[in-house]
């Protein structure tokens, strides 16, 4: 079979660190093009419109307002209500994600060794769309016809996840429940490419178990760690979905994430250009919420 | 070639050609429930008879139910024309009438021998129409005609009915027929039904509310503002929602929560899941769209109150009974590159043969009373529903504006806020002036 690359011809001359850098930036330049092409036009065209006067009957605008928009925007105090929502839903939940995360690695990286196929059945949750993961508890949690309610009720429980004692609990709960599997696929990995020689070392020095897990596991996966809970914050930050299905934002605001924010501001408001500027704006925050974190994570050779 | 394979081929060439004059339009309409089984039905009625005469053909094609109007807006607004006709509804059809093709020809004698002048009225914005009703809306009370007939009958329940509307409503007070509600009468039986306060109560809750923030839902809970006489705006176009009338209606829901007379997740429900409440038997009566009917009488779903319930108008305030009533209509998207053959399906929607078509799969067109009467062995619902609208009726002042969707929407936040205790009502309603000044430029 005739290898998809003749190494011989396209490494001509070039040592390997040389090779696998011009391979990588063939890689990359292909994704980069693929993701200019998705996210490009849309992007582009936030731009425009968060620097123009926009209307649903003139999606065109009617000329550069300058940062107007953004003004506007950002001077709403509803919108400093729902960036709160956003920062205490997105640390919450990071901090029970990774947490659940790392305690499901060191307690079953050792079963998914001789059982690796479990990992698939532990992705599960990951799979369903979060939109419907809001239907789901919907049904599942309802007083009348929910099964856990039922259940709970038949054990001499009444307990009513989606009144407003408990909402916050639940949907927290969700998005913990949805994602924790990310976290500890990202955090599996990081724990299966440790050498085995280093918990072997790591056991002749006395170090098993819990000593070995904390002391030796966690810092060489600490990077991993970084990593995940940068996307995981930055993911639940942006939560959206399930939150509108079970409570639309409310009862009032108190449930409003920053995404459902902009999302009344420009479909119930018909506000386009200062939703659409709060976007762009949540866009850089993200991006360089990432870059921090992958600058304070990945560390480059210096060769 | 054999004959076979010539007479397929033939076959084929035939059926391409005879598509190919089919001009196909399609129509965006409401999904689910009576509404959509209905339309179907008459849509595949039409293809046979007026389309095949004309050579015109028509699709249905269905968004989810969520957020389906911002679907709909982001469509139209980008000129799409992936559905030829699409829906209207009174309290929106301000919004959507700059993306919409004016039906005013179509608005002829024969349509006004099928719908009232109100109903038609109901799909115009600055004079013109822009619609075919199809569905009307109002709601009803729906209520458990076993326990109300026990309530009047049994003295026992009616002593403990006493004690309970002295203790929690300071007046000791005598149940009365549904029919003679006023609000103080539903709150009572509301608590008076509801387990936690009154542990021989046959059912878990009084009533159940819909307090989801959407706004739909302030639709429902807003016929008990306007029957003490709150309105949007005064004559003169002033906003008047900071009245005693509104500061009594919010009142009212927030006393039920806070004494759990309606299920304690009711902030998150909304039309499905207050059906589901009342269906399963634990709700003794509650506020609903009319087009619940259809699906509450269905005995195989909601088995437990078959036989049991019955509907009427809502309670009275000091200013008499009321109901917040709008219709669901179709008219034209103005990007729509084949509007006569639209205009030809809308001709038929709106005649008296379709009309009835649609009425017998379960719809509830807003037709008049001749038409009414027709249907009213089979169809008790409709009946009600069209003496409703006639005499207790009422949209609110600027509520058919190019803003109400909006309003509706921010007084949905505000109203839940208040009733969840998130906000007082000082807060709520000065909320919802300030956004409507901002609509209304005032």
């Amino acid at each position: 079979m005739r290898p998809w690359i003749d190494r011989a011809r396209f490494g001509a001359g070039m040592n390997l660190q040389q090779q696998e850098r011009r391979s990588a930036r063939i890689f990359l330049v292909s994704m980069c093009v693929f993701l200019a092409l998705i996210l490009g036009f849309p992007t582009l065209a936030n731009i425009w419109f968060s620097f123009n006067e926009v209307t649903f009957h003139n999606l065109t605008g009617d000329g550069f307002i300058g940062f107007r928009n953004y003004r506007i925007a950002l001077s709403d105090p509803r919108l400093w209500d729902a960036v709160g929502y956003s920062i205490k839903f997105a640390v919450i939940c990071t901090v029970f994600e990774v947490g659940f995360a790392l305690l499901l690695v060191f307690a079953l990286h050792p079963l998914l060794l001789r059982r690796p196929w479990l990992t698939a059945i532990l992705m599960i949750p990951m799979m369903v769309s979060p939109a419907l993961m809001g239907v789901m508890y919907r049904l599942i949690l309802n007083e009348f016809v929910g099964i856990v309610p039922g259940y709970l009720e038949k054990l001499g429980f009444t307990l009513n996840f989606l009144s407003l004692k408990y909402i916050q609990f639940t949907v927290i709960a969700i998005e913990v429940l949805q994602w924790t599997p990310f976290a500890f696929l990202i955090l599996l990995t990081a724990r299966q490419s440790l050498p085995y020689d280093l918990e072997e070392a790591a056991a002749i020095d006395g170090a098993t178990g819990t000593r070995f897990n904390v002391l030796v596991v966690l810092p060489l996966i600490a990077p991993a760690i970084i990593i995940v809970s940068f996307i995981r914050f930055i993911d639940s930050f942006r939560v959206f979905d399930h939150i509108f299905v079970l409570t639309g934002g409310g009862p009032g605001n108190s449930t409003t994430s920053l995404s459902i924010y902009i999302y009344k501001i420009f479909f119930k408001q018909n506000d386009l250009g200062p939703a659409v500027a709060l976007s762009m704006t949540l866009l850089v925050a993200t991006l360089a919420l990432l870059y921090f974190g992958l600058k304070l994570a990945v560390r480059r050779d210096p060769a | 070639m054999t004959l076979y394979r010539k007479s397929v081929l033939t076959v084929s060439a035939l059926a391409m050609s005879a598509s190919a004059a089919l001009a196909d339009i399609t129509i965006l309409a409401w999904p689910g429930g009576a509404p959509e089984e209905s339309l179907r039905a008459l849509v595949e009625q039409y293809n046979e008879t007026k389309g095949a005469e004309i050579g015109s053909k028509a699709e249905l094609l269905y968004f989810s139910r969520d957020n389906f109007f911002d679907k709909m807006l982001s469509d139209v607004a980008a000129g799409s024309t992936e559905f030829d006709v699409m829906l209207t509804a009174t309290y929106n059809v301000g919004k959507y009438a700059p993306f919409m093709e004016p039906i005013d020809d179509l608005i002829t004698d024969d349509l006004r021998s099928v719908f009232p002048q109100s109903a038609i009225d109901s799909q115009s914005f600055e004079g013109r129409f822009y619609g075919i009703p199809t569905d009307l809306g109002v709601h009803f009370l729906y209520y458990r005609t076993d326990l109300i007939d026990q309530l009047l009958s049994d003295a026992a329940w009616q002593g403990r009915y006493a004690e309970i509307s002295e203790e929690f409503l300071g007046t000791a007070m005598q149940p009365k027929a549904p029919g003679d509600w006023t609000w103080d009468d539903f709150m009572a039986s509301a608590l008076f039904f509801t387990k936690s306060i009154n542990p021989d109560s046959p059912v878990r809750y009084g009533t159940v509310l819909q307090l989801k923030n959407l706004l739909f839902n302030v639709m429902i809970w807003q016929g008990i503002a306007a029957s003490y006489g709150g309105d949007w705006l005064d004559a003169d176009g002033n906003i008047t929602v900071d009245s005693d009338a509104y500061r009594k209606a919010l009142a009212l829901y927030k006393r039920l929560v806070e004494l759990e007379a309606t299920p304690a997740d009711s902030l998150s429900y909304e039309y499905a899941e207050a059906n589901g409440a009342f269906g399963t038997g634990r709700v003794a009566f509650y506020t609903q769209w009319s087009a619940a009917y259809a699906s509450l009488v269905d005995e195989e779903e909601y088995p437990a109150i078959a036989g049991k319930f019955d509907i009427l108008h809502q309670p009275a305030g000091s200013e008499g009974i009321k109901t917040h009533f709008h219709a669901l209509g179709l008219g034209i998207n103005a990007a729509s590159e084949k509007k006569d053959e639209a205009r030809a399906f809308l001709s038929y929607l709106g005649s008296e043969e379709a009309m009835k078509m649609y009425i017998d799969g379960g719809g509830q067109p807003p037709v008049v009373g001749r038409i009414v009467e027709e249907v009213a062995g089979d169809r008790p619902d409709m009946v009600a529903m069209s003496s409703h609208a006639g005499d207790y009726g009422h949209v609110m002042a600027g509520g058919t504006s190019a803003s109400a969707l909006d309003i509706y929407t921010n007084q949905a936040e505000n109203f839940t806020g208040y009733w969840a205790g998130q906000f007082d009502i000082d807060t709520a309603i000065s909320n919802v002036e300030a956004f409507m000044a901002g609509e209304f430029d005032k």
